[in-house]
């Protein structure tokens, strides 16, 4: 039986920008339940943005509950939330956001390492991710040295390698081709089957739309829609 | 990947900025081994020339006399007083003095006749060394005198001129007599250099008439003996006189001498400011090029701590290499400055500083001080410097880093 791994309570996030106040987020409620194959999608300055970054503890709420596996991360500080985004969750950004100075194998192994995690295991972890990702023997590459894709495909393995609760991916397919797009999510797609991965994304492109099993519209901050897909 | 590989391959990102950083580094730090390594030279060429050249470690005299120097000030029974020093295994030399006019064929000018004990005085000062030109002493030619390169200069005279002394005995009556230059000594000292006619001690107390007294003992103590101690064990041998040690007899010399340190140490805080600027500098751009990456790689995990400890394993590589090339260099330019030294007489013939007379040639002594004393500074103010940029790195919220442009 699917468990919730986030559950948004009544959760609010508002901005200040000068005199004005911005609401980002107005009083929602989610769950994220384990497995999920998710999308938040909308218009720029919807909001989808904002709520990963809530979910991913990058950021505060104003007010109501973010809870990640039963624990409320406003309750926690900064160096337990540091924590938990390195032992809980994988990012995937837009723009790869790969360490320039390291190589793919260093990027994926980057998160092992901060986890203390043995170098004979991080080794066959690293490696057995970049085979499922479609990188073997690119390993030594550094990201200057890689397509687009590519890099892409690096970032998702350094985001899966550590077996996080989630993976909250922002816009992952916006700064690539639409072939890429689709082989991206062909592989982000083969993770969730395959491992049970959970993936959250924030995008408004149709091709993940598409290939959500669940779609989360969201407008002005609210949840306009929820809808499972068959 | 360690933290010391992922320091090393940021600062190669950017290997010009890392250049220049760290050769502004290394340049400060040979400057300042240089530096303290001359004043080591400066305040060891010191000393030697105080202690060596004419003050010796400790000086007897009759109380009052070094303020009024009158010539019946004695020391009564000098030789036998000398003994006593000689048999508590310090090495001693007597001295006596008059004052008086000495002639020249074109000129004349007021003197000091200084008698040397002609047996003792090499064994205390190495006065018998420092010969520009011309002989010590010897005692088989009562009437040669050595003087100073002054006097030398102001009664217009050259070796084996004959010399005219006028003065006074102590026993009231006329003392005068011919004497003959057999030496000129090289600089020594202010008062040496203008006015000191050097004779045997035997032919002064015969020309002022004073047989068996003297107006100063000169002491040498042993190598590794404490200057203090052996001070106080002279002052217990001579009780009825004044016992000081050089730095109580020449205290502007010391006092200058014993801030030297403290000079190089101000001098190295000055320096060292201005390349913590550069290295302050240097650490902020490299920050805030990289803020994007650093609100990444805390949105993956890596903490406050790590990441301070990332910034200063990337400023204590390019310290390191600073060391390396500033001991190398400033190390190779002492190693020649203390075997050849910097020759000054292409300035000014004459270097003095309180009366005391200066070689003109500066060596540098390289001691462990003087070589690690400027790559501690270093790292002091390179550790001080990047505190800010650490720190600020260490506080950058995630989520605004990452949206950082």
């Amino acid at each position: 039986m699917k468990h919730a791994i986030v559950d948004l309570k009544h959760v609010s996030k508002i901005y200040q920008q000068g005199e004005v106040q911005v609401k980002a987020v107005d009083n929602i409620d989610l769950q994220i339940q384990q497995g999920d194959f998710a999308v938040l999608c909308g218009p720029s300055g919807s909001g989808k943005t904002s709520i990963l970054n809530l979910i991913g503890g990058l950021d505060a709420a104003t007010s109501g509950d973010v809870i990640l596996e039963n624990t409320n991360l406003a309750t926690l500080s900064n160096a337990k939330l540091s924590d938990v985004r390195k032992n809980r969750i994988g990012f995937v950004f837009q723009a790869y956001n790969l360490i320039p100075v390291m190589t793919a194998y260093e990027n994926a192994s980057f998160v092992l390492e901060l986890q203390g995690v043995e170098k004979s295991e991080q080794h066959q972890r690293v490696m057995q991710t970049l085979q499922e990702v479609g990188l073997k023997g690119l390993e030594n590459r550094r990201p200057d040295q890689m397509s687009g894709g590519q890099q892409q495909r690096v970032a998702i393995a350094r985001a899966i390698v550590t077996q996080p609760a989630i993976v909250l991916a922002d816009e992952p397919t916006a700064n690539v081709d639409s072939h890429t797009a689709e082989s991206l999510l062909d592989l982000m797609q083969k993770l969730n089957e395959q491992q049970g991965i959970t993936f959250l994304f924030s995008t408004h492109d149709q091709h993940v739309i598409d290939r959500a099993k669940r779609v989360i519209h969201i407008k002005d901050g609210q949840i306009e829609s929820d809808e499972l897909k068959a | 990947m360690n933290i010391a590989t992922f320091a090393a391959r940021n600062i190669i990102r950017n290997s010009h900025r890392t250049l220049v950083t760290s050769l502004a580094m290394a340049f400060a730090c040979a400057m300042m081994i240089m530096f303290a390594t001359l004043m080591e030279g400066l305040v060891a060429g010191s000393e030697r020339s105080i202690v060596a050249m004419n003050t010796g470690d400790i000086q007897i005299h009759r109380f009052g006399y070094r303020d009024n120097p009158d010539i019946y000030d004695v020391v009564e029974h000098a030789s036998a007083l000398a003994a006593h020093i000689r048999e508590a295994g310090f090495n001693v030399t007597e001295r006596q003095f008059a004052f008086g006019l000495m002639a020249s064929d074109d000129s004349a000018s007021g003197v000091q006749l200084r008698g040397v004990d002609l047996e003792f005085e090499n064994s205390v000062t190495e006065l018998d060394q420092h010969i520009q030109k011309g002989q010590w002493l010897a005692t088989s030619d009562p009437h040669g005198v050595v003087i100073g390169k002054k006097l030398a200069r102001l009664l217009d005279v050259q070796l084996n001129d004959e010399l005219v002394f006028v003065g006074q005995t102590a026993d009231g009556f006329m003392a005068n007599d011919t004497f003959y230059i057999r030496g000129i000594l090289k600089s020594v000292s202010a008062n040496i250099d203008n006015a000191a006619v050097f004779m045997s001690n035997q032919m002064l107390r015969e020309l002022i008439a004073l047989p068996d007294d003297a107006h100063e003992l000169v002491i040498m103590r042993q190598d590794n003996q404490d200057l203090n101690e052996a001070t106080q064990q002279i002052q217990m041998i001579a009780s009825d006189y004044e016992v000081l040690s050089w730095p109580k007899l020449l205290p502007v010399i010391y006092q200058f001498l014993e801030t030297a340190h403290v000079q190089t140490l101000i001098m190295m805080l000055f320096t060292y400011i201005a390349v913590g600027s550069v290295v302050l500098n240097a650490m902020l751009m490299s920050v805030f090029e990289r803020i994007h990456e650093f609100g990444v790689m805390k949105a993956v995990g890596v903490g406050p701590w790590q990441l301070i400890k990332l910034i200063y394993a990337e400023m204590m590589i390019q310290v390191v290499i600073a060391s390396v090339i500033g001991v190398i260099v400033g190390g190779t330019a002492s190693l020649y400055f203390q075997q050849y030294g910097i020759d000054l007489s292409t300035i000014a013939d004459d270097f003095s500083f309180a009366g005391l007379a200066l070689d003109s040639i500066w060596y540098a002594l390289i001691t462990l001080e003087s070589i690690v004393m400027p790559v501690v500074f270093l790292v002091v103010i390179a550790v001080i410097a990047v505190i800010y940029p650490a720190a600020k790195v260490a506080m950058l919220k995630p989520i605004d880093a990452i949206h950082h442009v």
